[in-house]
């Protein structure tokens, strides 16, 4: 029944924040209607996206994340009548930011998928996971996370001299 | 090459802040006036609460009044007086936080008074407070000021000021490293970022900062690491930009408090071009009840988004 599952020597970790209304419910409509997509991308389900909050992507790439999907309804769609038309300003400015701190930009997708489109549910999760494949591991936020404030280096020519004459 | 600034319109400004401070608080117009007094180092100033008309003519204002004063009037600042108003001098850049603050309900304009400053600029942070005043040494907004006379003051005294004209650090700044590789900036700020100590005088001395509780304070759930280690550093830099994004008044006191010496208000800089291109929205001297991020268009940008 189910296709062959290709081997890859990189699995990606992709969080998905998705609001509960429209991408969601998409995704669960992608299950019911037995669409196969990968099974890197792990779902967070918000009211909207207009609760996600810039520092839940931060917080996803330093616990290892390859990849961030942030998805919800259509414009005009919103539940809450403007949640994601705030949510789309603020991730303009906040990919602004992100791509002038240095992070690769194309870790990150946004998307409308509504109820309906479990079609494109699948279309954008293979295509961000394809993408983050080929990019390999998220080491920057990783290596980050690894360092301690000072250099690490305890053989200074500085520290010698004082250790020397204790 | 360093070109002097007329400095000459300080000790007429001076004048002028003092007889107004006094008129005010000999006739009980306003409880308590903010402003500068002369500090201990020669040359320096220091911020100063006074409330009798007799200490109104030790007021100064040098090229050394770096600080922004309307953070005091913040919610941060409890220790301030609320009774009655309050008046504060300013000078244009302190001018457009305070109409952010009045824009964010944080104050009311009926409760100040306030006192306008013709600045011609005022000296970087490392320069020493005794210093001349010259395009080498003037702090770096004061190269992009377009306000030197702050507008919408209830008083402002009659000097002409010419301000000092220099090319924009930030504006250079912000090209080098726009002109740099994605890992190339990751490393700048990475190495910029390292050095932060997490004293977190940046968000103290921010008049935008008046949170009773800061989210990277909260510890359940802990976004933001509270330890000074590079990954908690810059998921505090980033979430202090984005937070003040559309806000900042562009007064720089982050950048001039950080004992690091990080260069904050690049970030802030950065931030406020974007929301100028994006949105075309600038802080200004006029109260807005809606910041950039805080509204929207229906024909915003979405580009971006698949």
């Amino acid at each position: 029944m189910h296709p062959e599952k290709a081997k890859h020597d990189f699995e990606p970790k992709i969080i998905a924040f998705v609001c509960t209304w429209c991408t969601y419910a998409g995704a669960d409509l992608a299950g019911t209607s037995r669409m196969q997509y990968p099974a890197n991308v792990r779902v967070l389900k918000f009211p909207c996206t207009g609760r996600i909050d810039p520092a839940f992507i931060l917080k996803a790439f330093q616990q290892g994340a390859d990849g961030v999907l942030i998805s919800g309804c259509h414009p005009g769609d919103c539940h809450y009548i403007s949640g994601n038309f705030h949510a789309r300003r603020r991730f303009a400015a906040f990919r602004k930011l992100l791509e002038f701190i240095g992070v690769d930009l194309s870790r990150i997708q946004f998307s409308w998928v509504s109820a309906a489109e479990g079609g494109k549910w699948v279309e954008v999760v293979t295509d961000l996971t394809e993408r983050v494949r080929s990019l390999g591991p998220m080491q920057e936020f990783r290596e980050l996370a690894l360092e301690e404030q000072w250099s690490g280096a305890i053989n200074t020519p500085e520290l010698q001299e004082i250790y020397d004459q204790i | 090459m360093s070109n002097h600034i007329d400095t000459s319109a300080y000790s007429a400004v001076t004048a002028a802040i003092r007889s107004e401070a006094a008129r005010l608080l000999a006739g009980g117009e306003v409880s308590a006036v903010i402003g500068y007094l002369p500090a201990r180092r020669k040359g320096s100033a220091q911020p100063a609460i006074i409330t009798s008309a007799d200490q109104a003519a030790e007021l100064i204002f040098s090229p050394a009044c770096v600080n922004n004063l309307a953070v005091y009037l913040t919610k941060a600042k409890k220790e301030v007086p609320k009774s009655g108003r309050i008046a504060i001098t300013a000078k244009s850049c302190d001018m457009r936080a305070l109409a952010g603050l009045i824009g964010e309900s944080q104050l009311q304009r009926s409760d100040i008074h306030i006192i306008g400053l013709p600045c011609p600029g005022v000296l970087s942070s490392v320069a020493d407070p005794s210093a001349l005043l010259t395009t080498d040494t003037v702090a770096s907004k004061c190269l992009e000021c377009e306000f030197n006379l702050p507008q919408g003051a209830d008083f402002t005294p009659a000097v002409n000021v010419t301000p000092p004209r220099g090319p924009s650090r930030y504006a250079a700044e912000i090209a080098r490293l726009e002109a740099m590789t994605p890992a190339e900036r990751w490393s700048f700020w990475k190495e910029q970022f390292s050095k932060c100590i997490r004293c977190y005088a940046c968000r103290q001395v921010c008049p935008f900062c008046y949170c009773e509780q800061c989210v990277c304070d909260r510890n359940r759930p802990q976004m933001v690491e509270t330890t000074p280690r590079p990954a908690g550093n810059l998921a505090w830099h980033i979430i202090r930009a984005i937070h003040l994004s559309g806000r900042c008044a562009g007064c720089a006191e982050c950048e001039r408090v950080c004992p690091m010496d990080i260069p904050l208000n690049l970030l802030n800089r950065k931030m406020a071009r974007e929301l100028k291109e994006l949105y075309d929205y600038e802080a200004g001297f006029e109260p807005q009840e809606k910041g950039p991020l805080n509204s929207y268009l229906e024909k915003d940008d979405q580009s971006f988004i698949k």
